[in-house]
This record gives C-alpha cells, structure tokens and sequence, in this order.
C-alpha cells in the first residue's frame, strides 16, 4: 500500500476521532459528577441534531440561530432528563440508573424518527464538500473542520473544569456527602452537567449530522465514544482527546489495510476489540483514576 | 366479571344461532379482492417504505374510484411490520385467515422469511426490489413474483451501459464496487464476476459496515484506484454518505452510479446541485409527467383523496410503489379474463399474474411480461442521470445480459429446490 494514502487515512481518522471524542467528553462529564455512563449519550446527539434541523427546515431559521437555540433547547432537555428521571433515581443501585438510560436511549431512538419522519434530513451548516488537496493527500473539509470544533470544545471542557463551577463539579464527583457538607448544592452540579453534557451532544449531533444527513443512525455514535470514555479514562476529560485520536487512526487504518485483506468489516471490529482489552488489561483507562475501596 | 347462568346460556343460545349461518368471506366483504401490505415504517426500510405506500395506495384509490375490476374493489391492508419476522409472520397470518390473496412485505428478511409460507399457502408474495434475487424462476417459484428487474439484472444493466459509453469495450476497464457488507450488498457480487470473466475489466470492490454513516476511509482508497466507473450498493443513509463521499473526492459523478435506491430525497440530502451527473438503474419513469400518475393527480390528488403529502406524488419511490401496484392489479384483470367468475384464490390470481404481457402502465413501466417461467417480467430497466432537478433518461428501456443472469437464477434456484434454503 502507497504511503501517501496510509498518511491520508492517517490525517482522516486523527479528525474523525477527534469529532467522536466530542460525544466521549459528554459521557464523561456526566460519570465525573454523578458516577454513572450514560447510554443515552448517542441518542442527545440523534436529538440535537433534529432539534437544530427542526428548528431551521421546519421553523425556517437561518443555521445561525438554529444552532444555538437548538443548544439552549438540548441543554434544558438534559437538565430536565436529570430532574424528572434521573433525581428520582437516587438511593436506587446503579445498575437500575443506566437502566435507565438505556430506556432513554430506545424511546428517543424510536419517537424522533417516527414524530420528524425516519428519511434522512440534510443539515446544512455551510461546510463545502469540495475536495481540498494538499499535495496528493485529500483532506476531508467536512471532518477537518468537525475535528477542529471537537478539539477546541475539549479543550473548553478541560478549562472549565478549572473553573469556579467546574471545581464545584469534581468535588461533587469526588465525594457527594463531603460536598454538601462544604455547602455545594450537588443536585443543582448534576443537573448542570447534564445540560451541559446534552449541549456536548448537540454539537456532536450537528457535526456529524452535517457530514451524514440526521437519522436514527447518529445514535449509534455511543459505541465509539463509550470506546473512547474506556479507552482514555471514564473520569478524564484529556483522556478522551487522545483515545479519540488513537481510535479514529486505529479504524481509519483498518479500513485500508485489514479490509482488503479480510474481505471488509474491521472498521467497527476495532472498537469493540479496544472496549474487551482495555477492561481486561486496564480497567480504568489510559488515564482515569484507579478507585481502591478499602474494606 | 362474574359470568352467571343466564349470561352463560345466551351466550351459548347466540352462538349456536350463528353458527347456523355459513359466512362467505367473500360475500361478507361485498366484493372484495384483499392484498395486504405489513410493510417496514419505523426501522430499516424507512427511507423507501412511506413513499412507497403512498403510491400504492393512491394507485388503489384510483382503481377503486373508477368502480374497481369487474366490480371488485381493492382492499390494501397496509400494517407495520417493523422489519422484524416474528411481527411480519404475524401480519401475514392474519392477513391470510382475513382471505388475503397478495402480500407485499418490501423488504428482504420479511420477504425471505415468508417463501416458504406463501409457497406452502399458494398465496402471491411480491418481492419488489427485495427477497431472492433467484424467485424470478417460476418453475421453483411460482407463488413469488419480484415483477421487477432483481439485483443481478440491475448490475448487468449498469455494466452494459459502461460498455457502451466505453466504445462496446470495457477490457482493460477499472470498475469499482463500494457495497454495505450485507447480504444485500454483497448480491451482485456472483453477475460482477462472471461478467469480469466475459468482458475483461478489472474489478475493486470496497465493502463498508452498515449503515454505512461512516465511509471516510472507503472513497480515498476508491479515488486512488483511479477508476473508470464506479457503482454504490446500500441504501438509507448509507447511499446519501457514499454520494457525498465521491463528491468530496472529487470523482467525476458521470461515471458513478447505483442501484434503483437513490431518490430525490436522497438528493435534498446531498445538495441537488453538487449530485449533478449521477447515474441510477430505473424501473419506471419518475416525475409527474407519466399519464397514469396525472389521473392520479387529477382523479385522487386534487378531489382531497391522496393518501399523503402531495409533493411526494410523481418522486422515483412513490412511482414504484405506483408501478408494482399497477402490475399487482394488472394480474387481478388477467384473473378475471381467464376465469370471470373465479373463486378468487390465490391460485385465480396466480394464474392471472403468470400471463401478464407487454404491460405498460400507460407509459410509466417498460413492456413487462409475467409468464410461468418468468417471474421477473423481462428485466427492463433504463440508466437514468441526475440532473440537478430530477432524473431524466439516460438510455431507452433495455435489458442485459439476461443470459449470465438466468444462469445464476437456475442455480441458486435449484439449490433452494434441493436444500429449502
């Protein structure tokens, strides 16, 4: 195989990981305050991008109010996903919580295809599909600008978490009964970080739904970011960064070398074989924390 | 509830009253002939199903509106099967206790799940662009009926068109084939090869996972082929991203194509503009300007009587759904000219579906014939291009290859003959 086109799927993938690592970080900010992996991450990123496409074809604003209106929208549906549902899950075992998001993920699967029709919707946010060569190497315009948004959200994410609320939020994280002690409202920290991880997840939605059309397929986007959430650490937002990095290379690369020579369908093989190795090998992740309980 | 004695003896006094009297379905239904169509609305089949529906329907609408054949109305049940066999099963079942004499599923798993059922039942099961692209072999077949061109006949049109835009010569020739790694992806695989054989060209093939929302590592490697042609085989979101993918590639889209699904809608997805040149397989005109989907307009459309959205009447699966409808109730009139007086069966109907000839649905289809042998209907088709706006023809209606392709109906046929799979 040409170098040249090992490089371009190298430069593709590095962007497209980026892009998943935008709905990993989401998953992670959620497990960070309340301890617990979402699976309805996916399904915000079905639901923002519908909510961003309705609000521009159905209600016919421009991309430029669409966005963030469809930003304020999501981050109250997360804020009211942890109200109405999952507050009334406290005290319940763990298990029951992402039960409970599991729920959340088929119902949002299955009643937004059905109310905004199942078709797939264009969402145009004004990214040219144009090829761009640099040299002989083709660079997706579509997925480099994705990345880029992608990478520079995490790195918000990071600063945020030095902040004022954001270290609110990791002593939520660190010991609820602790931070109520201190005067930190720990429900009002949670409910923050679902909207905010909501808001993460339309942004994602956005990107992704502008590369592929909106449909009920964008909810699958959960398997590559709780790949990525595992891979990097459950708690550690930079560790989303570079596990979306080395997922997107390891998948881009696959489709070019193993494809060919297995007859196809590695690209997905390869996250599922980085979820069963790093639980095996490295249960808490490239760079999430090791939790002892001391007995 | 508590049932007392006198409940308990009324109940039993009405029911033996009834009993008494023998209920005809047929006579019951005042004149009825019943089709049912336990279709895939809500997962996999979407992008196809609503149109689809809204065309038969219409179609049906229509018929019925004009009195119906020999005074017969059409009864479509229509239900949603969810692509999911037990629920399709289910439907068809009930479909077939309530004297349905047609089922029409649209969709490969359910159709494939309910040959031997309909084959066993002796009722017609249309596979339209689904199913076994073998059940074109009536001889081992008889109760199934794809009445359109199947996958094979569809990659043979496809590659003949190449040839003749090549000079007649396609040796030396590059094509690529980027398919979803499925089944269905995977069906045009066998006539790709044996025509490789015949013609001489060079032939990539490039499988991506379903649904096929993430093709971005595929198309670099299709571009640095340097291809000749190209052809997509998905469907859903997966032919929308391969579109765009080419597009962002910068390969010339005169010389990509795909299969029968592609549509307008997957064009709005894709910028009608930048998917400008792309080729598809059509089995029948699209637009509005075909005369049977004027009466439609006229005669049920605009007195209030469509059964949907009226900018989807004349779109290239809506006229589909008009096209297999009107072959469906083409049989029901050949039925009755060969047995006016029935019994309506699914065996009347058969026998009325097996000798359809030269049926053009005022224009819309191509001369389709449905014999015993045949269930096809000839495999006519025409290469159609995008043109910014709509598809207009690229070739009259033809057919290909037939030869290469009936060899590998025969084949897989016989096996189904001899394993029942």
């Amino acid at each position: 195989m040409e170098f040249a086109l090992i490089l371009e799927l190298s430069v593709n993938g590095i962007f497209i990981g980026l892009m998943y690592a935008l709905v990993a970080a989401g998953l992670v900010l959620i497990y960070k305050t309340s301890g617990i992996a979402n699976l309805a991450q996916g399904a915000l990123a079905m639901m923002g991008a519908y909510v961003v496409w309705a609000i521009s074809a159905q209600l016919g604003a421009p991309m430029w109010l669409a966005i963030p209106l469809g930003l304020i929208v999501m981050f109250g549906a997360g804020l009211l996903t942890e109200r109405l549902a999952l507050r009334r899950m406290i005290g319940q075992p763990v298990i029951m919580v992402i039960m409970l998001t599991i729920g959340i993920e088929i119902m949002l699967r299955g009643v937004l295809p059905g109310i905004f029709g199942a078709a797939v919707k264009k969402l145009d946010v004004g990214i040219p599909n144009d090829p761009l060569f640099i040299g002989d190497i083709l660079i997706n315009r579509a997925t480099m600008i994705g990345g880029l948004i992608s990478l520079a959200l995490v790195a918000l994410s990071i600063a945020f978490f030095n902040s004022r609320l954001g270290l609110m939020m990791r002593a939520v994280s660190d010991d609820q009964m602790a931070s109520w002690s201190v005067g930190i409202r720990v429900d009002r920290a949670v409910a923050i970080a679902w909207g905010l991880s909501a808001t993460m997840a339309t942004t994602a939605g956005i990107l992704w739904g502008s590369t592929q059309g909106v449909d009920w397929s964008l909810s699958l986007l959960l398997i590559k970011a709780l790949a990525i959430a595992i891979l990097g650490g459950l708690d550690s937002i930079p560790g989303v960064l570079l596990a979306g990095v080395l997922i997107g290379l390891a998948e881009s690369l696959a489709t070019g070398l193993l494809d060919p020579l297995v007859g196809g369908g590695t690209r997905d093989v390869v996250a599922s074989v980085i979820i069963l190795l790093t639980l095996l090998l490295r249960p808490h992740g490239l760079f999430g924390r090791e939790h002892i309980e001391r007995v | 509830m508590s049932v007392t004695r006198r409940t308990l003896l009324s109940q039993a006094a009405v029911i033996a009253l009834a009993t008494q009297f023998r209920i005809d379905p047929a006579a019951a239904q005042e004149k009825v002939i019943r089709f049912a169509m336990p279709q895939d609305f809500t997962k996999i089949y979407t992008f196809v199903t609503a149109e689809y529906s809204q065309g038969q329907k219409d179609y049906i609408a229509l018929v019925n509106a004009r009195g119906g054949i020999n005074g017969y109305r059409i009864l479509a049940e229509v239900s949603d099967q969810g692509n999911d066999l037990p629920r399709a099963i289910e439907q068809y079942e009930r479909a077939k206790s309530q004297g349905a004499i047609l089922v029409d599923p649209l969709g490969t798993p359910a159709a494939r799940a309910l040959t031997p059922r309909a084959l066993a039942d002796k009722i017609n099961l249309i596979t339209a662009y689904s199913g076994r692209s073998d059940a074109a072999d009536g001889t081992v077949f008889p109760y199934i009926f794809p009445l359109s061109p199947n996958y094979w006949t569809q990659i043979a049109l496809l590659i003949d068109y190449f040839r003749t835009q090549s000079g007649g010569d396609l040796k030396g020739k590059k094509i690529c084939f980027v398919h979803i790694d499925t089944p269905f992806g995977k069906e045009p695989l066998p006539i790709l090869k044996r025509l490789q054989e015949k013609l001489g060209f060079e032939l990539s093939t490039f499988p991506y996972t379903p649904p096929g929302n993430d093709q971005s590592a595929i198309w670099p490697q299709v571009r640095r082929a340097r291809p000749d042609w190209v052809v997509f085989w998905g469907a859903g979101v997966g032919q929308t991203v391969a579109l765009t993918e080419a597009i962002r590639n910068g390969l010339p889209l005169s010389k990509v194509s795909s299969s029968v699904w592609l549509s307008e809608s997957d064009m709005d997805v894709v910028g009608r503009q930048q998917a400008a040149g792309v080729l598809k397989v059509e089995p029948c005109a699209s637009g509005r300007e075909p005369r049977l989907i004027q009466q439609i307009l006229k005669e049920v459309v605009e007195p209030g009587k469509g059964s949907g959205a009226a900018e989807k009447v004349g779109t290239a699966y809506y006229n589909y759904g008009v096209m297999i409808t009107s072959i469906m109730v083409e049989g029901v009139r050949q039925a009755f000219a060969k047995a006016p007086n029935g019994p309506i069966s699914g065996e009347w109907l058969n026998a009325g579906l097996s000798s359809i000839t030269n049926f053009e649905a005022e224009g819309l289809i191509p001369p389709t014939t449905v014999t015993p042998q045949d269930h096809q209907g000839g495999g006519k088709a025409r290469i159609a291009r995008w043109d910014g706006t709509k598809f207009v023809p690229a070739t009259d209606w033809f057919t290909a290859y037939q030869d290469v392709v009936w060899d590998e109906i025969r084949t897989t046929a016989a096996e189904f003959q001899k394993s029942g799979k």
